[in-house]
């Protein structure tokens, strides 16, 4: 699903966010991507996104190669991909309802679409009650909630998720880890950003570790990218 | 449960599709910002109005002073001996000259009959006994003629006819108002072009206030996939928006302007003996009029386009 080969992101001149940094993710897996705050985790998921553009080597997301993917079609590709942020992103001055239903208006989905489909993701998080309230008035976890619901109501095939637990109590946290998991469980493959050692240590997914800009640590039990 | 209630949008049915997202959100905004867009609006309704004006007056400046042109023309008083029929024949010759549009030949019964029409002391002329008044060729010249001001060689050639005794004609007054109208023509026009560009410039700012306003939504907007149509398409909206209301405040404003110094000018022509009427704008003219401030405004919203490529957002990361 995603794959790595010897990408390096150079952020100012001979400074690396990420330096040589290769894996393989399967379609369908859940992996954590952990390290120290200013590891890199970001910029990886950044990566991934197509926010941000490698200085050096190839990344293939699905069969897409980036090295040949032009600037106008890097936005559909990130209406492919859900992404959850440590900060929700939450716009304060609509709906939950219209907060989900943004990135559906983006893609141009006609509003029978979009009614069933807010409603399902909102459902989904358990938010179904709270559609037309502002984000605003909701908790931390529900807000987080919203933002999981907004990254998974286009029904991506890849779900990205940066330290979406990081401003969270730990029961909400695994409330929201939860969620991501019943996600991949429906086949989405999940990228998890988190530094959170509680979550590490109860789920033993396999692990992507980065210590400044690199990868560390054992492999993943997945093919290496040389054999792929 | 109340999925009746998830299933009920936050808004209306329109606002979910990609147009009427930015149409919405356009209005939006100039409805949440009511008096400050007000205010907006009445700068672009007034600057805009002096260039309405002119436009609508355009049309009658332009019939003065091509009126009164077309009107002129040269009389060629003849000799005495020359008779109706020779001065017919003369005016038909000289009709086919180049320079000269069209002449008419008056005779002397003619004109004797004009004067008395015309004039208090018809019975002076009366009292005469015999007939004064010559026979005259009333000569019209092109109108390029008239302008180029070659009109002095066309009158030495006909005078150089033994039978013109007297060529007369005086075009210094038509050449004055000519030079007065084209003068209004040429400020106005620079004044309308300089105000015009404030007008740009204006709507240009005030979206990129708005964008300002809109910036979070607008990166959310980014990450969540959003290319540069959806990003650009309530700029150009707001733009369009801007630029049509300007103009219809602009219209207003001029056309109130517009009654306030039509007696005026009505009184002055009448004075003048002339033809000018101010007349109502038509609606071909406003129509202009609201096609180009919805030019403008799609103009002016084009200085602050979204460009994505220098664009890529920063939100949503938290440290490298």
């Amino acid at each position: 699903m995603i794959v790595f080969e010897h990408v390096s992101l150079e952020y100012l001149p001979g400074r690396y966010a990420l330096q040589d940094v290769s894996f393989t993710l399967n379609a369908g897996s859940f992996t954590f991507l952990t390290g120290h705050s200013g590891a890199g985790k970001s910029s990886l998921l950044r990566l991934v996104a197509r926010l941000e553009r490698p200085t050096s080597g190839d990344i293939q997301v699905g069969n897409i190669h980036y090295n040949h993917l032009r600037p106008r079609q890097e936005p559909a590709l990130r209406q492919q991909m859900g992404i959850v942020f440590q900060d929700n992103q939450l716009l304060l001055d609509r709906s939950v309802f219209d907060n989900v239903a943004f990135p559906l208006i983006i893609g141009g989905y006609k509003y029978s679409d979009i009614k069933t489909r807010v409603s399902a993701a909102l459902s989904r998080v358990g938010l179904a009650d709270k559609a037309l309230e502002n984000p605003q008035v909701l908790s931390g976890g529900e807000q987080q909630r919203i933002g999981i619901a907004r990254a998974v109501v286009a029904r991506p095939k890849l779900l990205l998720a940066d330290e979406p637990t990081g401003n969270l109590d730990p029961d909400i946290s695994a409330e929201i880890m939860q969620l991501f998991m019943q996600f991949n469980a429906s086949g989405v493959t999940v990228l998890f950003a988190t530094h959170d050692q509680g979550l590490l240590d109860t789920f033993g997914y396999p692990r992507l570790q980065l210590h400044q800009g690199a990868l560390t640590g054992a492999p993943l039990d997945a093919p290496t990218p040389r054999e792929r | 449960m109340s999925n009746e209630q998830a299933a009920n949008a936050a808004g209306p049915r329109w606002t979910y599709g990609k147009r009427g997202y930015a149409l919405s959100q356009s209005l939006r905004q100039l409805q949440r910002h009511k008096f400050a867009s007000l205010i907006t609006l009445l700068v672009l309704g007034i600057t805009l109005a002096l260039p309405v004006m002119l436009l609508f007056a355009s049309s009658a400046l332009q019939q003065l002073s091509t009126r009164s042109i077309e009107g002129e023309s040269l009389t060629a008083y003849l000799q005495d001996s020359i008779s109706d029929l020779d001065g017919a024949a003369l005016a038909d010759k000289w009709a086919s000259l180049p320079g000269i549009r069209d002449t008419r030949y008056i005779s002397r019964d003619e004109a004797l009959a004009l004067f008395r029409e015309n004039s208090d002391i018809g019975a002076a002329v009366d009292a005469l006994g015999a007939n004064p008044l010559p026979g005259a060729i009333v000569v019209f010249p092109d109108s390029n003629v008239l302008r180029s001001g070659s009109v002095e060689s066309l009158a030495t050639t006909l005078r150089k006819s033994e039978a013109v005794e007297r060529l007369q004609f005086d075009l210094r007054w038509v050449r004055r108002l000519q030079a007065v109208v084209s003068l209004i023509q040429l400020v106005g026009g620079m004044l309308a072009l300089f105000l015009t560009l404030t007008a740009l410039l204006v709507i240009g700012n005030t979206i990129r206030l708005e964008l300002l306003r809109r910036r979070s939504e607008m990166e959310v907007a980014s990450l969540l996939g959003a290319g540069s149509y959806f990003m650009n398409r309530p700029i150009l909206y707001i733009g369009a928006l801007y630029g049509l209301l300007g103009g219809v405040v602009a219209s207003i404003i001029a056309v109130v302007g517009f009654n306030a110094i039509r007696q005026p000018a009505d009184d002055l022509s009448s004075l003048y003996e002339s033809t000018f009427q101010l007349s109502h704008p038509t609606p071909s003219q406003i129509g202009i009029v609201l096609a180009v401030s919805i030019a403008l405004g799609l103009l002016g919203a084009l200085s602050s386009m979204y460009r994505p490529s220098q664009q890529l957002t920063h939100r949503g990361s938290n440290g490298k």
